[in-house]
């Protein structure tokens, strides 16, 4: 008798290790059947997002690391469950932020981005890998955050936030996050939150520096009472033109990632009346107390002249990228094409090839028989330079028998800095050194990388 | 009365540019001082730096002062930060 019941009981335990491991493999099964994302090309409404009534096993050992905070415990990770964040821009900033909001336990993510992955995104947008070049990087980006927590509701949108698309979607949305790159989309996303009540998380990264601001938060200041005009357009440094570590927007994510998580759980964020700055060079923080929200803020104060949103890239008066601007400050006779100036080459014509392209960029790659003389230098009149640029002329005139304006040519990376060198080298010109014909070499170095010598490096 | 005192002065981002430092470390200036004069004189020493008129945050001692005739007080080594905004990422 008790050898039959000992021998049931061990068939039972059986049978229920049966039982757990087909539970598992279920589990696993149903987990790889979730629907594929679905990439949204337009806003459209999303169903509420259900808080969970408790932690389930598997929640308590994934994120067990954090609950065991008593600054978010249990209810903190209940409260990012149900939280809704809104990325907008799925690159330097928005990847490492995407990431570390997801790998916490975030209810949902919406992740926008109208641009595809480029090679040369990949040493800062740490999301994106080789293969996804050339996709949708609001789609790369909510692939890799599924792999890390399947979880995470995330919706990736491959739209360009505009005037007409940002309210409906920033309603839906519990807190928003600024990762952009540009100007016009930093007072647009800042005039959504205000205009829904959205707290704003807004970091922005160049060169070796960061800031970071929680606006609209708690009777804090939002980004017009600090910034209540934008720069003008030609001093604002983009990424492509100013360079940027991958590192230094990867750190200002990641305290974007911290602010968010503090709000979601309900701890709330040290940051609503604070400029935090990072200075990568000095690997120091800086923090920069500011005042509350302004009564007289165009859009948040007492009386507001913005009550919905406006045209952004009329207000800045720049295109809501980071793209560089096509400038045209040049006559067509100005100008030449690069497959001019190829047969200008190949017809040995004595001329003067001049790149205005600062130093680094110069040792990035250059044409061999181009003379650098930066375009702030030109600018400014260093001596030195004029007087080299004075020898090459002589130089020239020699070359030409004595043609009294020996033509000079000038070529950037892209041919906006380029022009402006033209206009300073005709003032120049007859006075400052002998005169010459200046002429532009329209795309610069770009266009002769992508139409004549296909083997020149591009960046 | 209206004494001198040195303060020093980190120009961020697109000011550092701008002047062509990142700081300067014994500026001479009154005090008190409005935190207009004070702003004018940041123009007087760097005239580019009027790109970014009414587009920067000016900043006393790590405090944010707005740019018209609050009256600052400075002493010997106070820290002057002028920061315009980045809009990379």
């Amino acid at each position: 008798m008790a050898e039959e019941e000992c021998s049931l009981k061990v068939l039972l335990e059986e049978k229920d290790r049966e039982i757990a491991a087909l539970k598992c493999k279920l589990a696993q099964l149903e987990k790889s059947h979730a629907p594929a994302l679905e990439l949204h090309g337009k806003v459209t409404p999303l169903t509420p997002l259900r808080a969970k009534p408790a932690l389930s096993n598997e929640d308590i050992m994934r994120y067990s690391r954090q609950l065991l905070l008593p600054e978010l415990g249990v209810k903190g990770q209940l409260n990012l469950s149900k939280t809704s964040v809104l990325v907008v821009g799925c690159g330097g900033l928005g990847c490492p932020l995407a990431q570390y909001l997801a790998a916490a336990g975030i209810g949902r993510l919406g992740l926008l981005d109208y641009d595809e992955v480029e090679l040369s995104n990949l040493h800062r947008q740490v999301l994106h890998g080789e293969e996804n070049q050339g996709h949708a990087k609001a789609l790369s980006a909510a692939s890799a955050v599924r792999r890390l927590n399947s979880t995470v509701e995330c919706i990736p949108y491959h739209l360009q936030l505009s005037p007409e698309n940002a309210l409906q979607l920033i309603q839906q949305y519990d807190i928003v996050a600024d990762c952009s790159d540009n100007v016009p989309t930093r007072y647009l996303v800042n005039d959504a939150c205000v205009l829904s009540g959205k707290p704003l998380v807004s970091a922005s990264a160049l060169r070796m520096e960061g800031q970071l601001t929680v606006y609209n938060y708690r009777g804090g200041p939002c980004y017009r009472c600090l910034y209540p005009l934008p720069p003008p357009p030609e001093t604002v440094t983009n990424c492509s033109d100013g360079g940027v570590l991958g590192v230094v927007p990867g750190i200002m994510g990641c305290l974007q990632a911290l602010e968010v998580l503090k709000i979601a759980s309900g701890q709330g964020s040290s940051c609503g009346q604070q400029l935090v700055m990072f200075d990568g060079l000095g690997a120091k923080f800086r923090s920069i107390r500011l005042r509350p929200k302004q009564a007289d803020c165009a859009v948040c104060g007492e009386n507001p002249s913005v009550t919905r949103l406006v045209d952004y890239e009329t207000f800045c008066g720049s295109a809501a990228t980071d793209k560089c601007r096509k400038l045209n400050l040049l006559s067509r006779d100005q100008r030449i094409t690069v497959k001019d100036y190829k047969s200008i080459l190949d017809n040995s014509d004595p001329h003067l090839l001049l790149d205005v392209r600062p130093l680094v960029e110069v040792d990035i790659c250059h044409l061999p028989f181009s003379l650098n003389i930066p375009l702030s230098n030109l600018e400014e009149r260093k001596s030195e330079q004029i007087q080299l640029l004075q020898e090459k002329i002589s130089q020239l005139k020699q070359q030409t028998a004595g043609d009294c304006r020996p033509p000079v040519f000038v070529i950037c990376k892209l041919g906006n800095d380029s022009q402006k060198a033209v206009q300073v080298l005709e003032k120049m010109s007859g006075s400052e050194v002998d005169s010459i014909t200046v002429k532009d070499i329209s795309g610069g170095l770009m266009a002769w990388a992508q139409t004549v010598d296909p083997t020149f490096p591009q960046y | 009365m209206c004494v001198l005192c040195v303060v020093c002065v980190l120009y961020f981002a697109q000011s550092a540019d701008l002047t062509g430092v990142r700081g300067e470390e014994s500026v001479a200036v009154p005090t008190p001082i409005s935190s207009q004069d004070l702003w004018t004189l940041l123009l007087r020493r760097h005239p580019r730096l009027s790109a970014l008129q009414r587009r920067v945050v000016l900043a006393v001692r790590q405090q944010y002062v707005a740019i018209g005739d609050h009256l600052l007080t400075l002493e010997d080594g106070d820290e002057v930060a002028v920061v315009p905004p980045l809009s990379g990422g």
